[in-house]
């Protein structure tokens, strides 16, 4: 989906360090009256350019103000030109509750920075920000969510509990789940004006406003900060699992400054660890993962070789290989090589006759992966079973010649080759098409 | 014998009347594309729409409403020898009845699932990807809003839905430059009808605005790029090239 992702004004009173828009930054400062920006959105809106609008700003005069100003503009478009299109909303830490409403009840999505994974992080980088007023918005936001029950979870979240392979979910802020659902918080529910050129006035009768119905996500800057990944996993998590936020997104911090407490300038950005760091909020949103399976206390990091489900897998080979026509989802979901599309697609050919090998590749297994972690039928077919160590060779060979992160490697004739080295050489090569060719 | 046909709908839907009623069909061509064939009879047939009706009323009624909708969707495609893959989808589904959407591993549907992919792949991508210009239109001094377009398939009609929901007080025309033919569209009504032409011309009066939105747009598409993250393969997997000859910004 296409946005008009752009800024009220970038004329900000913060300084946090990691920011072009920062007070001590030299850069032309622009702020849009309300009224230019809802017209813009709207003609590119009809030109079909966007979808919708991402609309954030920096900080001008205060939190209110700026907020008041965004609210003026959302307004305009919903009342008075009608839009109907996406609107996802920055909220500005430190905004009164009131105000945060007004504008929940004209977006779709809300999302307020959490910005560094740690609040030492915050106070060094971000001085002007408080992690009390960012975890209060959060929780007005999933709080009036509740009362109106549009709250959903990410991914696959509420239905795949941690299966049990390792610890449990981890609890890292201080918002207790059980307070967060209490009823009772200040939300407003109130009625849409009929109107507006391009929505259909019908549509729009008995219109009971929603609070945010797309849901609330963050997003943190990675490689600013001396977190290792374990802490930003984790971080993630509670944010899933205590905001039930929708996503947590990563960015990877791209040099904007000399300051001491930053990466030097010219540092490349951390792509490849966004990269990973995405893999891992993956498989907590989808695959039924804790963050304290995915990274534990003793290798905090996530591997750059190979993906994070790949390395749990090797980690915890003893569960393997998994029977395809047995195993629960669950079970499935932990197996390289197969995601959510394939196991609905196991599990419903399973209700009616076994699943054989060669229907596997149909259903969109990645069979080079999964083969080693799996049995079908009772027969496993990963060759002479593979020691962890090899494995692991084997496929950071694979991932060296496929894309990650913006980061492109040749593939060519030779992967049959390298590969067949990594599984330890001496044996004799199994006998493909290609090399028939040869 | 081949059955030769003008490359309608119901011309498609006589032929498969007149494969069961008169002679078995060993290909459907449409009859400006037939390429001569020494062993077969060819047989023109003449688009019959009471015949055709007939035959949707089967299809609906023998396989179900979502498969009649799927076969119309499918047929839009440009695919060589649709017209026997759905032929043989529709004899399949006589015999095997409504579950026949479930006979995935079926090479019969397998054939009309992929083309059906296609089409609807392509009406979702031309869903984000049709630019809109305002034009002052043809003796009126409302504006327009007007765009071209050159899909591979014929997909105007499945475009409707989407642009006049989202049009519900404007005129617009979706222009199908490859087929001659455009959607048009105003008030949730709509049609699709053929362009001359010498027509061309009477879309080319932009109005006062339309230059500057668009201007804004190429500048902002230009000024928000990161070029740390410039991925141009991503880029293209979500924009074909193919489409960007009538992308405002590129």
């Amino acid at each position: 989906m296409s946005l008009l992702k752009v800024l009220l004004s970038n004329d900000c009173v913060y300084d946090c360090k990691y920011c072009v828009n920062r007070r001590s930054a030299e850069t032309a400062r622009r702020t849009f009256e309300p009224k230019e920006l809802a017209d813009l959105t709207i003609e590119f809106y009809r030109r079909n350019y966007i979808e919708g609008l991402f609309l954030s700003s920096a900080v001008f005069v205060s939190p209110d103000h700026t907020t008041e100003r965004m609210y003026e503009c959302l307004w305009l478009l919903r009342e008075v030109f009608g839009f109907a299109g996406y609107v996802h909303a920055k909220v500005v830490p430190g905004v009164s509750p009131e105000l945060l409403t007004q504008v929940g009840l004209v977006a779709d999505r809300l999302s307020v920075n959490i910005e560094l994974p740690t609040s030492e992080s915050l106070s060094l980088l971000a001085p002007q920000k408080k992690p009390e007023k960012i975890f209060s918005s959060m929780t007005q936001i999933t709080k009036t969510q509740i009362e109106q029950k549009t709250l959903k979870s990410a991914g696959n979240m509420r239905r795949l509990k941690p299966a049990g392979y390792g610890a449990g979910e981890s609890d890292t802020i201080g918002i207790e789940g059980s307070r967060l659902r209490d009823r009772g918080a200040e939300g407003l529910v109130r009625r849409r004006n009929t109107g507006g050129h391009i929505v259909s006035e019908s549509r729009r009768v008995n219109w009971k406003e929603k609070f945010a119905p797309a849901g609330q996500t963050t997003q943190m800057v990675i490689g600013a900060s001396p977190e290792d990944d374990r802490q930003i996993v984790r971080m993630s998590e509670a944010l899933y699992r205590r905001f039930t936020m929708k996503r947590v997104y990563y960015s990877a911090y791209i040099p904007v400054s000399g300051a001491p407490e930053l990466p030097p300038l010219l540092t490349p950005p951390p792509l490849k660890r966004e990269h990973r760091l995405y893999q891992a909020d993956w498989l907590m949103r989808f695959y039924g993962f804790s963050a304290e399976e995915i990274l534990t206390e003793d290798a905090p990091n996530l591997d750059y070789d190979l993906d994070p489900k790949v390395v749990w897998a090797l980690r915890h080979i003893e569960v393997f290989p998994i029977e395809i026509n047995t195993a629960s989802e669950a079970e499935l979901l932990r197996i390289p090589g197969i995601g959510n599309v394939s196991v609905k697609r196991i599990l419903r050919h399973r209700r009616i006759q076994k699943v054989q090998y060669d229907d596997l590749k149909k259903m969109g297994v990645v069979l080079k992966r999964a083969r080693f972690f799996m049995t079908v039928d009772g027969k496993y077919y990963g060759g002479k079973e593979q020691g962890p160590e090899k494995l692991r060779a084997l496929f950071a060979l694979e991932e060296r010649h496929t894309k990650v992160g913006g980061l492109e490697t040749v593939v060519n004739g030779l992967d049959a080759h390298a590969i067949h080295a990594a599984l330890g050489g001496g044996e004799k090569p199994q006998l493909s098409l290609f090399e028939t060719m040869l | 014998v081949n059955y030769l046909y003008d490359k309608s709908f119901e011309g498609f839907l006589t032929c498969v009347y007149h494969h069961w009623y008169t002679e078995k069909a060993d290909g459907i061509f449409a009859d400006s594309e037939y390429q001569l064939d020494l062993c077969r009879y060819a047989l023109t047939v003449e688009t019959d729409e009471e015949k055709a009706g007939r035959v949707l009323a089967a299809v609906e009624k023998k396989l179900s409403k979502w498969d009649a909708q799927r076969i119309s969707q499918a047929f839009c495609s440009n695919e060589p020898e649709k017209e026997m893959k759905l032929l043989r989808y529709i004899a399949l589904g006589f015999r095997r009845g409504p579950k026949i959407r479930l006979l995935h591993g079926d090479p019969v549907v397998k054939d009309v699932e992929l083309i059906e992919r296609r089409v609807s792949f392509e009406v979702h991508r031309l869903c984000g990807l049709i630019r809109f210009s305002e034009i002052s239109g043809p003796g009126s001094e409302t504006p327009l809003l007007y765009s071209k377009i050159e899909p591979d398939n014929d997909v105007l009609e499945f475009l409707a839905p989407h642009f006049t929901d989202r049009f519900k007080n404007e005129p617009f025309i979706i222009h199908d430059l490859r087929r001659e033919k455009a959607l048009i569209a105003f008030k949730k009504k709509w049609e699709v009808s053929s362009i001359a032409p010498d027509h061309m011309d009477d879309f080319k009066n932009r109005t006062a605005g339309e230059h500057e939105y668009a201007a804004l747009w190429k500048q902002y598409f230009r000024i928000m790029a990161t070029k740390e993250r410039t991925n141009p393969k991503c880029q293209r997997n979500f924009m074909p090239a193919r489409y960007w000859k009538h992308l405002t910004e590129i």
